[in-house]
């Protein structure tokens, strides 16, 4: 199936969902309000503890407040647009994924399009304004290799999160209860990547860097961009990563899809 | 007495649908237990060649995350969702017919899941200080009672907010929004993310005004011996003061809000 083609066939899913949304205008500016809120009270929290010191293994405030933007940036981006990913469960169980097998349409853009999560968009908000100012007060001397790069990771640090998410998400298939702890449970390791790697053992610094990649969202991609000396040409491995990822929560996907039964009823 | 039989048997359903559900029970606590990991490692790392930073050693930190991630766990997520999913999916029609009063029966409820959730997180928190080391322990066995009373008064506050958090819903048809903004000024403002002490003199101040502070604050304070036995006592007070305040303002806000209540269906 052509790019093209997709991309027009999500545009039409999602402006579906986004009528259906539409409908419950209250629990939209809820959603939208208190994921805003969210970040800015984490937001608060970063202020506080660096109000007591300077810095934390040589991080400062603004380089430690990209990353934890970066987090949350990604999650909003992957809520907003892929939102489908934490319905799959609800899905397998309710055996409402027999519908989506039917129809000529790959099943993964089908699954992203289930659903909008109008919370993504407080998120995405704040956290960009938050990346902004981090970008502001560093004094990066940007250049325009430099913005370029910078854009590439971004796109890199989302593919690797609505990847994970699918991955997380895709254990609906083997785990058959409802509920989302299992997605939840990976969902909140990237909480591990909102601080530097440096700060944890090797052990977690292993894992967040390969099995669950989140490092690659905030880590690495600021290391390239405050130009921490010891890391320099880490950052190139990002793209390599959502590569990677992309390709195996699509090959996780599909096998899980395998062994998929339809409920009756 | 009969009263007292009839919300021990719901305490008691409660408890063994905990059991009946492990695998995402156990799976819920682990993240929790990530979480504790990420802010303990964020600490070490603030500490990092520092002796003090806001009044407290490592030490006491250390004490002050583990008694957190006690207080946090007593009551979470799991009571949230099952009050507002009551509401949500119109079951509380059901409850509106029974002879039994819905805010004590969610108490109840509440008691029972609690009881399992404090029990597995004294567990691994004992795991957790055999691999650490100088977490600070008081020596005076009144701490210990004064520390537990405290922990009654944080659950029974902590209800509160949730409960009244939960009523919301009725207003709204999703319940997501309303529990992330509740858990979020509840981390801020009870000092479950950074002592109180941290704070700028201002946001202290508010802080200690509002009733989220009995929910963490008052049991890490008494824990690390930073309050004389007669404050504890005062502060326990004021965790009474907030719970009864709390369950009286849920009673008002649950006799206005059934009568909103539309349940589609039947």
């Amino acid at each position: 199936m052509q790019l093209s083609r997709i991309i027009y066939l999500y545009k039409r899913m999602y402006a579906q969902q986004l009528k259906a949304i539409m409908e419950y205008n209250k629990d939209f500016y809820i959603l939208l309000c208190s994921a805003a809120l969210t970040q800015v009270l984490g937001f608060i929290f970063l202020n506080v503890i660096y109000n007591q010191i300077p810095d934390i293994n040589g991080w400062k405030f603004w380089e430690v407040s990209f990353m934890y933007a970066m987090i949350f940036l990604t999650e909003g981006i992957g809520s907003l647009f892929f939102e489908g990913t934490w319905r799959l469960s609800g899905l397998v169980n309710r055996g409402e994924l027999d519908r989506y097998l039917l129809r000529p349409v790959p099943i993964v853009l089908q699954v992203f399009c289930t659903g909008i999560g109008v919370n993504g968009l407080g998120n995405l908000l704040i956290g960009g304004v938050i990346i902004w100012q981090s970008l502001i007060h560093s004094h990066i001397h940007w250049s325009i290799a430099k913005i370029a790069i910078t854009l590439l990771l971004l796109v890199s640090a989302v593919i690797i999160r609505v990847s994970i998410n699918l991955v997380g998400n895709s254990a609906a298939f083997w785990i058959r209860n409802a509920g989302n702890a299992f997605p939840l449970m990976v969902h909140s390791m990237a909480d591990l990547a909102k601080y530097p790697v440096t700060l944890f053992n090797q052990g977690v610094r292993i894992l967040i860097s390969t099995v669950l990649p989140y490092a690659f969202i905030s880590f690495y991609p600021a290391t390239y961009i405050f130009e921490k000396s010891g890391w320099s040409g880490w950052w190139m491995l990002a793209p390599v990563v959502a590569f990677g990822s992309a390709a195996a929560a699509y090959c996780i996907f599909r096998f899980g899809l395998t062994r998929y039964e339809s409920t009756g009823n | 007495m009969s009263v007292v039989k009839k919300y021990s048997s719901i305490t008691n359903r409660s408890l063994q649908n905990v059991l009946a559900y492990r695998t995402s029970y156990v799976i819920t606590f682990l993240s929790n237990f990530v979480n504790l990991l990420a802010i303990y490692f964020l600490w070490q790392g603030i500490f990092n060649g520092r002796a003090s930073v806001g009044g407290y050693t490592w030490d006491q930190m250390r004490t002050y995350l583990l008694i957190t991630f006690l207080a946090n766990s007593v009551l979470s997520w799991y009571s949230e969702t099952a009050i507002s999913g009551k509401i949500l999916d119109g079951s509380v029609a059901a409850d509106l017919l029974k002879p039994i009063d819905f805010q004590s029966a969610r108490f109840a409820e509440t008691l029972g899941t609690s009881l399992l959730e404090g029990g597995m997180s004294t567990v691994l928190i004992g795991i957790f200080i055999l691999f650490t080391s100088g977490v600070n322990f008081p020596h005076s066995p009144l701490v210990y009672v004064l520390f537990a009373l405290s922990l009654l008064g944080a659950m029974l506050v902590k209800f509160g907010v949730v409960y009244l958090a939960a009523l919301l819903c009725f207003w709204s048809t999703g319940s997501m929004g309303i529990v992330w903004a509740r858990i979020a000024v509840t981390n801020l403002l009870s000092g479950a993310l950074v002592p109180l002490a941290f704070f700028p003199d201002w946001l202290e101040r508010v802080a200690l005004l509002l009733p989220f502070q009995s929910i963490i604050h008052t049991p890490t304070v008494i824990f690390l011996e930073q309050a004389t036995a007669w404050e504890s006592l005062s502060l326990i007070g004021v965790q009474c003061f907030w719970g009864i305040a709390l369950w009286i303002a849920g009673k008002c806000m649950w006799n206005w809000a059934v009568r909103q209540v539309t349940i589609h269906g039947g």
